[in-house]
Protein backbone atom coordinates (compact mmCIF):
# COMPACT_ATOMS: atom_id res chain seq x y z
CA UNK A 1 0.00 0.00 0.00
CA UNK A 2 1.47 3.25 -1.24
CA UNK A 3 1.10 5.99 1.63
CA UNK A 4 3.61 8.56 0.35
CA UNK A 5 3.20 10.37 -2.75
CA UNK A 6 4.70 13.48 -4.85
CA UNK A 7 2.07 17.06 -3.54
CA UNK A 8 -0.69 17.85 -5.68
CA UNK A 9 1.81 20.85 -6.95
CA UNK A 10 4.15 18.73 -8.05
CA UNK A 11 1.83 16.35 -9.85
CA UNK A 12 0.10 19.58 -11.61
CA UNK A 13 3.19 21.15 -12.33
CA UNK A 14 4.55 17.46 -13.86
CA UNK A 15 1.15 17.50 -16.59
CA UNK A 16 2.37 20.80 -17.35
CA UNK A 17 5.47 19.66 -18.03
CA UNK A 18 7.06 22.12 -15.63
CA UNK A 19 8.64 19.97 -13.19
CA UNK A 20 12.65 19.91 -13.06
CA UNK A 21 13.95 17.10 -14.81
CA UNK A 22 15.04 14.92 -11.75
CA UNK A 23 11.89 15.81 -9.83
CA UNK A 24 10.04 14.85 -13.02
CA UNK A 25 11.67 11.43 -13.49
CA UNK A 26 11.07 10.74 -9.63
CA UNK A 27 7.08 11.25 -9.91
CA UNK A 28 7.36 9.23 -13.75
CA UNK A 29 8.66 6.40 -11.24
CA UNK A 30 6.46 7.42 -8.67
CA UNK A 31 3.75 6.66 -11.32
CA UNK A 32 4.29 3.29 -12.74
CA UNK A 33 3.45 1.70 -9.02
CA UNK A 34 0.86 4.18 -7.91
CA UNK A 35 -2.53 3.87 -9.50
CA UNK A 36 -3.92 6.47 -7.86
CA UNK A 37 -1.59 9.73 -8.71
CA UNK A 38 -2.45 7.77 -12.45
CA UNK A 39 -5.86 9.09 -12.48
CA UNK A 40 -5.01 12.21 -11.08
CA UNK A 41 -2.35 13.13 -13.20
CA UNK A 42 -4.86 12.33 -15.95
CA UNK A 43 -7.62 14.33 -14.73
CA UNK A 44 -4.93 17.54 -13.96
CA UNK A 45 -4.01 17.07 -17.82
CA UNK A 46 -7.07 17.19 -18.76
CA UNK A 47 -7.75 20.30 -16.96
CA UNK A 48 -4.83 21.75 -18.27
CA UNK A 49 -5.49 20.90 -21.96
CA UNK A 50 -8.75 22.64 -21.44
CA UNK A 51 -7.63 25.76 -20.27
CA UNK A 52 -4.33 26.42 -22.54
CA UNK A 53 -6.77 25.10 -26.07
CA UNK A 54 -9.67 27.05 -25.24
CA UNK A 55 -7.73 30.28 -26.38
CA UNK A 56 -6.76 30.96 -30.00
CA UNK A 57 -5.19 34.11 -31.18
CA UNK A 58 -8.01 37.11 -32.25
CA UNK A 59 -6.64 38.36 -35.57
CA UNK A 60 -9.03 39.22 -38.56
CA UNK A 61 -10.80 36.02 -40.11
CA UNK A 62 -9.93 35.19 -43.50
CA UNK A 63 -11.11 32.46 -45.39
CA UNK A 64 -8.28 30.90 -47.00
CA UNK A 65 -7.34 28.51 -49.58
CA UNK A 66 -5.39 25.17 -50.25
CA UNK A 67 -3.42 24.04 -52.93
CA UNK A 68 -5.49 21.34 -54.62
CA UNK A 69 -2.31 19.15 -54.68
CA UNK A 70 -3.12 18.25 -51.45
CA UNK A 71 -6.47 16.86 -51.80
CA UNK A 72 -5.07 15.25 -55.43
CA UNK A 73 -2.46 13.39 -53.23
CA UNK A 74 -4.99 12.05 -50.77
CA UNK A 75 -3.92 8.37 -49.68
CA UNK A 76 -7.42 7.31 -50.20
CA UNK A 77 -10.01 9.11 -52.89
CA UNK A 78 -12.47 11.09 -51.12
CA UNK A 79 -14.67 12.44 -53.96
CA UNK A 80 -15.70 15.92 -54.46
CA UNK A 81 -15.42 16.85 -50.99
CA UNK A 82 -12.89 19.58 -50.60
CA UNK A 83 -10.41 20.61 -47.99
CA UNK A 84 -10.47 24.48 -46.50
CA UNK A 85 -8.52 25.68 -43.95
CA UNK A 86 -10.59 27.87 -42.08
CA UNK A 87 -10.50 29.64 -39.09
CA UNK A 88 -6.75 30.50 -39.24
CA UNK A 89 -5.76 33.97 -39.65
CA UNK A 90 -2.78 34.25 -41.64
CA UNK A 91 -0.58 32.39 -44.53
CA UNK A 92 1.44 30.60 -42.57
CA UNK A 93 -0.98 27.81 -40.92
CA UNK A 94 -1.87 27.40 -44.62
CA UNK A 95 1.77 26.60 -45.87
CA UNK A 96 2.48 24.13 -42.21
CA UNK A 97 -1.02 22.81 -43.48
CA UNK A 98 0.50 22.04 -46.58
CA UNK A 99 4.21 20.58 -45.58
CA UNK A 100 2.37 18.46 -42.90
CA UNK A 101 0.40 17.05 -45.24
CA UNK A 102 2.28 16.06 -48.17
CA UNK A 103 6.00 15.56 -46.90
CA UNK A 104 5.45 13.82 -43.89
CA UNK A 105 2.87 10.95 -45.12
CA UNK A 106 5.60 8.46 -46.18
CA UNK A 107 7.99 10.05 -43.59
CA UNK A 108 9.43 6.87 -41.19
CA UNK A 109 8.48 7.51 -37.69
CA UNK A 110 11.47 9.54 -35.80
CA UNK A 111 13.92 6.77 -34.75
CA UNK A 112 14.78 8.14 -30.91
CA UNK A 113 15.55 6.28 -28.32
CA UNK A 114 12.52 5.15 -26.20
CA UNK A 115 12.52 3.94 -22.83
CA UNK A 116 10.70 0.87 -24.06
CA UNK A 117 13.83 -0.02 -26.32
CA UNK A 118 15.62 -0.78 -22.59
CA UNK A 119 14.94 -4.36 -21.48
CA UNK A 120 16.07 -4.40 -18.58
CA UNK A 121 13.45 -4.97 -16.71
CA UNK A 122 15.46 -6.48 -13.75
CA UNK A 123 18.58 -5.28 -11.53
CA UNK A 124 21.06 -8.01 -9.84
CA UNK A 125 22.86 -7.84 -6.83
CA UNK A 126 24.03 -10.69 -4.69
CA UNK A 127 21.78 -13.14 -5.98
CA UNK A 128 18.73 -11.12 -5.51
CA UNK A 129 16.70 -9.68 -8.02
CA UNK A 130 14.81 -6.55 -8.36
CA UNK A 131 11.98 -5.52 -10.58
CA UNK A 132 12.70 -2.05 -12.47
CA UNK A 133 9.69 0.25 -12.82
CA UNK A 134 9.10 1.51 -17.07
CA UNK A 135 10.17 4.76 -16.45
CA UNK A 136 14.16 3.55 -15.21
CA UNK A 137 14.84 0.80 -17.51
CA UNK A 138 16.81 3.11 -19.42
CA UNK A 139 18.64 4.24 -16.69
CA UNK A 140 19.01 0.66 -15.07
CA UNK A 141 20.77 -0.21 -18.01
CA UNK A 142 23.33 2.49 -18.12
CA UNK A 143 23.92 1.85 -14.43
CA UNK A 144 27.44 1.61 -13.14
CA UNK A 145 28.83 -1.13 -10.87
CA UNK A 146 27.24 -1.86 -7.32
CA UNK A 147 30.10 -1.15 -4.76
CA UNK A 148 29.88 -1.95 -1.49
CA UNK A 149 29.88 1.10 1.34
CA UNK A 150 30.26 1.04 5.12
CA UNK A 151 27.09 0.26 7.03
CA UNK A 152 25.56 -2.61 4.84
CA UNK A 153 24.90 -0.14 1.93
CA UNK A 154 25.39 -0.68 -1.40
CA UNK A 155 25.59 1.78 -4.10
CA UNK A 156 24.87 1.61 -7.99
CA UNK A 157 25.41 5.32 -9.87
CA UNK A 158 23.18 6.01 -12.94
CA UNK A 159 25.11 8.31 -15.35
CA UNK A 160 21.90 10.96 -16.67
CA UNK A 161 24.03 13.76 -17.37
CA UNK A 162 23.99 17.19 -16.05
CA UNK A 163 26.07 16.81 -13.18
CA UNK A 164 23.02 15.47 -10.73
CA UNK A 165 23.63 12.29 -8.67
CA UNK A 166 21.72 9.53 -9.35
CA UNK A 167 22.03 6.00 -8.07
CA UNK A 168 20.23 2.77 -6.85
CA UNK A 169 21.15 2.25 -3.36
CA UNK A 170 20.36 -0.92 -1.44
CA UNK A 171 20.33 -1.55 2.24
CA UNK A 172 20.69 -4.90 3.81
CA UNK A 173 18.93 -5.41 6.99
CA UNK A 174 20.52 -3.12 9.42
CA UNK A 175 21.81 -1.13 6.82
CA UNK A 176 21.49 2.84 6.58
CA UNK A 177 23.07 5.78 5.46
CA UNK A 178 24.31 8.11 7.88
CA UNK A 179 21.80 11.01 9.33
CA UNK A 180 22.63 13.74 6.50
CA UNK A 181 20.62 16.94 5.35
CA UNK A 182 21.12 17.99 1.66
CA UNK A 183 22.35 21.01 -0.14
CA UNK A 184 19.65 20.40 -2.37
CA UNK A 185 16.54 18.73 -2.73
CA UNK A 186 16.66 14.95 -2.36
CA UNK A 187 14.17 12.30 -4.05
CA UNK A 188 14.33 8.94 -3.26
CA UNK A 189 11.50 5.90 -4.40
CA UNK A 190 11.23 3.04 -2.98
CA UNK A 191 11.56 0.49 -5.59
CA UNK A 192 11.25 -2.83 -3.40
CA UNK A 193 11.49 -3.70 0.32
CA UNK A 194 11.47 -0.80 2.57
CA UNK A 195 13.42 1.23 5.22
CA UNK A 196 12.72 3.98 7.71
CA UNK A 197 14.15 7.11 8.61
CA UNK A 198 12.99 8.32 11.86
CA UNK A 199 10.54 10.42 10.13
CA UNK A 200 8.10 7.24 8.64
CA UNK A 201 8.42 3.61 7.23
CA UNK A 202 8.58 3.95 3.91
CA UNK A 203 7.57 0.76 1.15
CA UNK A 204 7.58 -0.06 -2.30
CA UNK A 205 6.17 2.89 -4.63
CA UNK A 206 6.43 5.46 -1.75
CA UNK A 207 8.24 8.32 -2.92
CA UNK A 208 10.12 10.82 -0.70
CA UNK A 209 10.97 14.27 -1.47
CA UNK A 210 12.88 16.11 1.06
CA UNK A 211 14.59 19.55 1.13
CA UNK A 212 17.58 21.18 2.43
CA UNK A 213 15.82 21.91 5.24
CA UNK A 214 15.60 18.29 6.76
CA UNK A 215 17.70 15.83 7.84
CA UNK A 216 17.08 12.07 7.92
CA UNK A 217 18.51 8.82 9.06
CA UNK A 218 17.40 5.87 6.71
CA UNK A 219 17.93 2.47 8.03
CA UNK A 220 16.15 -1.00 6.99
CA UNK A 221 15.14 -3.29 8.75
CA UNK A 222 13.04 -5.67 6.94
CA UNK A 223 14.18 -9.01 5.92
CA UNK A 224 14.66 -8.76 2.05
CA UNK A 225 16.36 -5.12 2.84
CA UNK A 226 15.58 -2.49 0.91
CA UNK A 227 16.22 -1.02 -2.97
CA UNK A 228 15.71 2.66 -3.92
CA UNK A 229 16.35 5.20 -6.41
CA UNK A 230 17.55 7.98 -5.39
CA UNK A 231 18.30 11.75 -7.25
CA UNK A 232 19.99 14.08 -4.99
CA UNK A 233 20.63 17.67 -7.10
CA UNK A 234 23.60 18.71 -4.30
CA UNK A 235 26.02 17.08 -2.12
CA UNK A 236 24.55 15.31 1.08
CA UNK A 237 25.75 17.39 4.18
CA UNK A 238 26.62 14.73 7.38
CA UNK A 239 25.35 16.16 10.38
CA UNK A 240 26.36 13.07 13.16
CA UNK A 241 27.85 10.34 13.94
CA UNK A 242 31.23 8.89 12.79
CA UNK A 243 29.90 10.43 9.64
CA UNK A 244 30.88 14.08 10.29
CA UNK A 245 34.34 13.65 9.64
CA UNK A 246 33.99 12.53 6.33
CA UNK A 247 31.64 15.30 5.52
CA UNK A 248 34.71 17.07 3.04
CA UNK A 249 34.63 13.61 1.73
CA UNK A 250 31.20 13.11 1.25
CA UNK A 251 31.74 12.73 -2.40
CA UNK A 252 31.96 9.16 -1.42
CA UNK A 253 28.13 8.81 -1.09
CA UNK A 254 27.91 10.68 -4.52
CA UNK A 255 30.93 10.57 -7.51
CA UNK A 256 28.97 9.48 -10.43
CA UNK A 257 31.65 7.13 -11.95
CA UNK A 258 30.78 4.54 -14.50
CA UNK A 259 31.81 1.50 -15.34
CA UNK A 260 30.89 -0.34 -18.48
CA UNK B 1 -3.56 25.80 -58.01
CA UNK B 2 -5.62 27.48 -55.31
CA UNK B 3 -9.26 26.62 -55.16
CA UNK B 4 -11.80 28.78 -53.18
CA UNK B 5 -14.40 26.66 -51.12
CA UNK B 6 -17.29 27.43 -49.59
CA UNK B 7 -17.68 26.47 -46.28
CA UNK B 8 -20.51 24.21 -44.71
CA UNK B 9 -19.03 23.89 -41.36
CA UNK B 10 -19.02 25.87 -38.37
CA UNK B 11 -16.26 28.63 -39.27
CA UNK B 12 -14.21 30.95 -36.67
CA UNK B 13 -14.86 27.99 -34.43
CA UNK B 14 -15.13 29.13 -30.60
CA UNK B 15 -16.12 26.34 -29.36
CA UNK B 16 -14.29 24.85 -26.26
CA UNK B 17 -12.41 21.99 -26.50
CA UNK B 18 -14.44 19.59 -24.32
CA UNK B 19 -17.52 20.61 -26.63
CA UNK B 20 -16.07 19.46 -29.81
CA UNK B 21 -14.44 15.87 -28.53
CA UNK B 22 -16.86 13.81 -30.12
CA UNK B 23 -16.68 15.38 -33.10
CA UNK B 24 -12.66 15.89 -33.37
CA UNK B 25 -12.50 12.06 -32.44
CA UNK B 26 -13.99 10.91 -34.84
CA UNK B 27 -12.12 13.32 -37.45
CA UNK B 28 -8.78 11.71 -35.67
CA UNK B 29 -10.04 7.99 -36.39
CA UNK B 30 -10.60 9.09 -39.97
CA UNK B 31 -6.85 10.88 -40.22
CA UNK B 32 -5.54 7.54 -38.92
CA UNK B 33 -7.79 4.81 -40.63
CA UNK B 34 -7.99 7.07 -44.34
CA UNK B 35 -4.96 9.28 -43.91
CA UNK B 36 -8.04 11.44 -44.88
CA UNK B 37 -6.56 15.35 -45.49
CA UNK B 38 -10.02 16.81 -44.99
CA UNK B 39 -10.81 15.76 -41.44
CA UNK B 40 -7.26 16.39 -40.84
CA UNK B 41 -8.30 20.14 -42.05
CA UNK B 42 -10.93 19.93 -39.27
CA UNK B 43 -8.70 18.90 -36.71
CA UNK B 44 -6.10 21.36 -37.89
CA UNK B 45 -8.26 24.46 -38.14
CA UNK B 46 -9.74 24.02 -35.17
CA UNK B 47 -6.25 22.97 -32.97
CA UNK B 48 -3.68 25.22 -34.75
CA UNK B 49 -4.75 28.80 -33.68
CA UNK B 50 -5.28 27.51 -30.38
CA UNK B 51 -1.87 25.70 -29.98
CA UNK B 52 -0.13 29.04 -31.28
CA UNK B 53 -1.65 31.10 -28.52
CA UNK B 54 -0.54 28.47 -25.26
CA UNK B 55 2.74 28.35 -27.59
CA UNK B 56 2.95 32.38 -28.18
CA UNK B 57 2.36 32.17 -24.09
CA UNK B 58 5.10 29.66 -23.56
CA UNK B 59 8.12 30.67 -25.88
CA UNK B 60 7.24 34.23 -26.16
CA UNK B 61 8.48 34.49 -29.55
CA UNK B 62 6.51 33.65 -32.95
CA UNK B 63 8.85 31.36 -34.74
CA UNK B 64 9.20 29.06 -31.84
CA UNK B 65 5.90 29.50 -31.35
CA UNK B 66 5.01 28.45 -34.86
CA UNK B 67 7.80 25.52 -34.77
CA UNK B 68 5.93 24.02 -31.89
CA UNK B 69 2.02 24.36 -33.40
CA UNK B 70 4.10 23.15 -36.37
CA UNK B 71 5.97 19.84 -34.46
CA UNK B 72 2.53 18.99 -32.76
CA UNK B 73 0.30 18.91 -35.87
CA UNK B 74 3.07 17.05 -37.66
CA UNK B 75 2.61 14.54 -34.40
CA UNK B 76 -1.19 14.61 -35.19
CA UNK B 77 -1.00 13.77 -38.71
CA UNK B 78 1.34 11.01 -38.52
CA UNK B 79 0.61 9.37 -35.19
CA UNK B 80 -3.29 9.95 -35.11
CA UNK B 81 -3.85 6.23 -34.82
CA UNK B 82 -2.44 6.46 -31.29
CA UNK B 83 -5.04 8.32 -30.71
CA UNK B 84 -7.46 6.27 -28.21
CA UNK B 85 -10.55 7.88 -27.57
CA UNK B 86 -11.65 6.40 -24.44
CA UNK B 87 -8.42 7.24 -22.49
CA UNK B 88 -9.20 10.53 -23.09
CA UNK B 89 -10.38 13.77 -24.90
CA UNK B 90 -8.63 14.80 -28.18
CA UNK B 91 -7.68 17.96 -26.50
CA UNK B 92 -5.45 16.45 -23.92
CA UNK B 93 -4.14 14.18 -25.90
CA UNK B 94 -3.15 17.31 -28.70
CA UNK B 95 -2.31 19.44 -25.59
CA UNK B 96 -0.16 16.31 -24.52
CA UNK B 97 1.75 16.53 -27.40
CA UNK B 98 2.75 19.89 -27.40
CA UNK B 99 3.87 19.50 -23.53
CA UNK B 100 5.94 17.21 -24.73
CA UNK B 101 7.30 18.78 -27.59
CA UNK B 102 7.79 22.13 -25.63
CA UNK B 103 9.81 20.53 -22.69
CA UNK B 104 12.35 19.27 -25.51
CA UNK B 105 12.45 22.35 -27.33
CA UNK B 106 12.74 24.42 -23.76
CA UNK B 107 15.28 21.51 -22.68
CA UNK B 108 17.39 22.27 -26.22
CA UNK B 109 17.18 25.67 -25.54
CA UNK B 110 18.77 25.91 -22.20
CA UNK B 111 21.55 23.49 -23.66
CA UNK B 112 20.80 21.20 -21.11
CA UNK B 113 22.92 18.01 -20.64
CA UNK B 114 20.36 15.43 -18.70
CA UNK B 115 20.40 12.16 -20.55
CA UNK B 116 16.30 12.61 -20.68
CA UNK B 117 13.18 13.41 -23.10
CA UNK B 118 9.85 14.17 -23.12
CA UNK B 119 9.07 10.56 -24.42
CA UNK B 120 10.74 8.96 -20.94
CA UNK B 121 8.65 10.86 -18.57
CA UNK B 122 5.22 10.69 -20.51
CA UNK B 123 5.77 8.00 -23.34
CA UNK B 124 2.15 8.71 -25.18
CA UNK B 125 3.99 8.80 -28.49
CA UNK B 126 5.10 5.11 -28.08
CA UNK B 127 4.21 2.59 -30.36
CA UNK B 128 4.08 -0.10 -27.68
CA UNK B 129 1.62 1.67 -25.24
CA UNK B 130 -1.29 1.63 -27.84
CA UNK B 131 -2.63 -2.23 -26.97
CA UNK B 132 -0.67 -2.89 -23.91
CA UNK B 133 -4.18 -3.73 -22.36
CA UNK B 134 -5.40 -5.78 -25.23
CA UNK B 135 -6.72 -9.22 -24.56
CA UNK B 136 -4.37 -11.09 -27.45
CA UNK B 137 -5.83 -11.62 -30.88
CA UNK B 138 -6.40 -14.98 -30.74
CA UNK B 139 -8.39 -15.07 -27.74
CA UNK B 140 -11.30 -13.17 -29.50
CA UNK B 141 -11.06 -14.33 -32.78
CA UNK B 142 -10.39 -17.21 -35.51
CA UNK B 143 -8.69 -16.85 -38.71
CA UNK B 144 -11.50 -17.68 -40.60
CA UNK B 145 -12.92 -14.42 -39.40
CA UNK B 146 -9.57 -12.75 -39.96
CA UNK B 147 -9.65 -13.76 -43.35
CA UNK B 148 -13.25 -11.86 -44.17
CA UNK B 149 -12.10 -8.82 -42.79
CA UNK B 150 -8.60 -9.03 -44.75
CA UNK B 151 -10.81 -9.25 -47.73
CA UNK B 152 -12.37 -5.93 -47.01
CA UNK B 153 -9.33 -4.05 -47.27
CA UNK B 154 -8.13 -1.76 -50.12
CA UNK B 155 -6.42 -4.09 -52.40
CA UNK B 156 -2.45 -1.76 -52.24
CA UNK B 157 -2.80 -3.07 -48.22
CA UNK B 158 -4.17 -5.81 -49.08
CA UNK B 159 -0.87 -6.82 -51.45
CA UNK B 160 1.43 -5.59 -49.29
CA UNK B 161 -0.20 -7.37 -46.29
CA UNK B 162 -0.17 -10.66 -48.12
CA UNK B 163 3.28 -10.46 -49.26
CA UNK B 164 4.30 -9.82 -45.28
CA UNK B 165 2.49 -11.80 -43.51
CA UNK B 166 1.54 -14.98 -45.76
CA UNK B 167 4.41 -14.76 -48.11
CA UNK B 168 6.96 -13.61 -45.00
CA UNK B 169 8.71 -11.46 -47.10
CA UNK B 170 10.48 -8.67 -46.10
CA UNK B 171 9.27 -4.72 -45.80
CA UNK B 172 12.09 -4.20 -48.08
CA UNK B 173 11.38 -6.86 -50.44
CA UNK B 174 8.28 -5.95 -51.12
CA UNK B 175 8.93 -2.65 -51.77
CA UNK B 176 11.67 -3.55 -54.47
CA UNK B 177 8.54 -6.08 -56.70
CA UNK B 178 6.12 -3.22 -56.16
CA UNK B 179 8.79 -0.06 -57.15
CA UNK B 180 7.70 1.86 -54.13
CA UNK B 181 9.41 3.72 -51.09
CA UNK B 182 9.93 1.53 -48.48
CA UNK B 183 8.12 4.15 -46.37
CA UNK B 184 4.85 3.56 -48.32
CA UNK B 185 5.02 -0.08 -47.71
CA UNK B 186 5.66 0.67 -43.89
CA UNK B 187 2.63 3.42 -43.65
CA UNK B 188 0.08 0.98 -45.72
CA UNK B 189 1.38 -2.00 -43.40
CA UNK B 190 0.70 0.58 -40.61
CA UNK B 191 -3.09 1.52 -41.90
CA UNK B 192 -3.82 -2.16 -42.67
CA UNK B 193 -2.98 -2.93 -39.80
CA UNK B 194 -4.93 -0.18 -38.15
CA UNK B 195 -7.99 -0.79 -40.20
CA UNK B 196 -8.16 -4.64 -39.37
CA UNK B 197 -8.15 -3.48 -35.70
CA UNK B 198 -10.86 -1.12 -35.87
CA UNK B 199 -12.63 -4.12 -38.25
CA UNK B 200 -12.09 -5.90 -35.03
CA UNK B 201 -13.25 -3.57 -32.35
CA UNK B 202 -16.27 -3.04 -34.22
CA UNK B 203 -16.94 -6.97 -34.53
CA UNK B 204 -16.52 -6.86 -31.01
Amino acid sequence: MIKFHPNDTSLINFANGDLPFAEALMVSSHCDYCVECQHKLETYTEQLAEKHLSDKSSKAHNELLLSADAVNNCFSPIGNEQIAIDDVDDDSFLSMFDSIVTTCDEQEPPLGFSRYDAQKQYIKLEGKQFHVPETLRKYAEAMGAWSHLIGKVWQAPVDIGGGILAQFIYMEKGGGVPEHTHKGNEFTLVLDGSFEDGLSTYETGDYIALNAQQTHTPVSSADEGCLVFSIVDKPLHFTSGWAKFINPLSDLYFKVKIHR
Amino acid sequence: MLIGIPLEHQRNDTRKPKDCAAEMSAHLATVATKRCKISFSRVFSYFAPRLRSYALKQMGNEALAMELVQDTMSNVWQKAHLFNAEKGSPSTWVFTIARNIRFDMLRKLQNRKEDVCSDDLWPILCEQTADTNDVPLDQQITLEQIGQFFEALPVKQKLVIESIYIDGKSQQEVADELDIPLGTVKSRTRLALHRLKDMLREYD
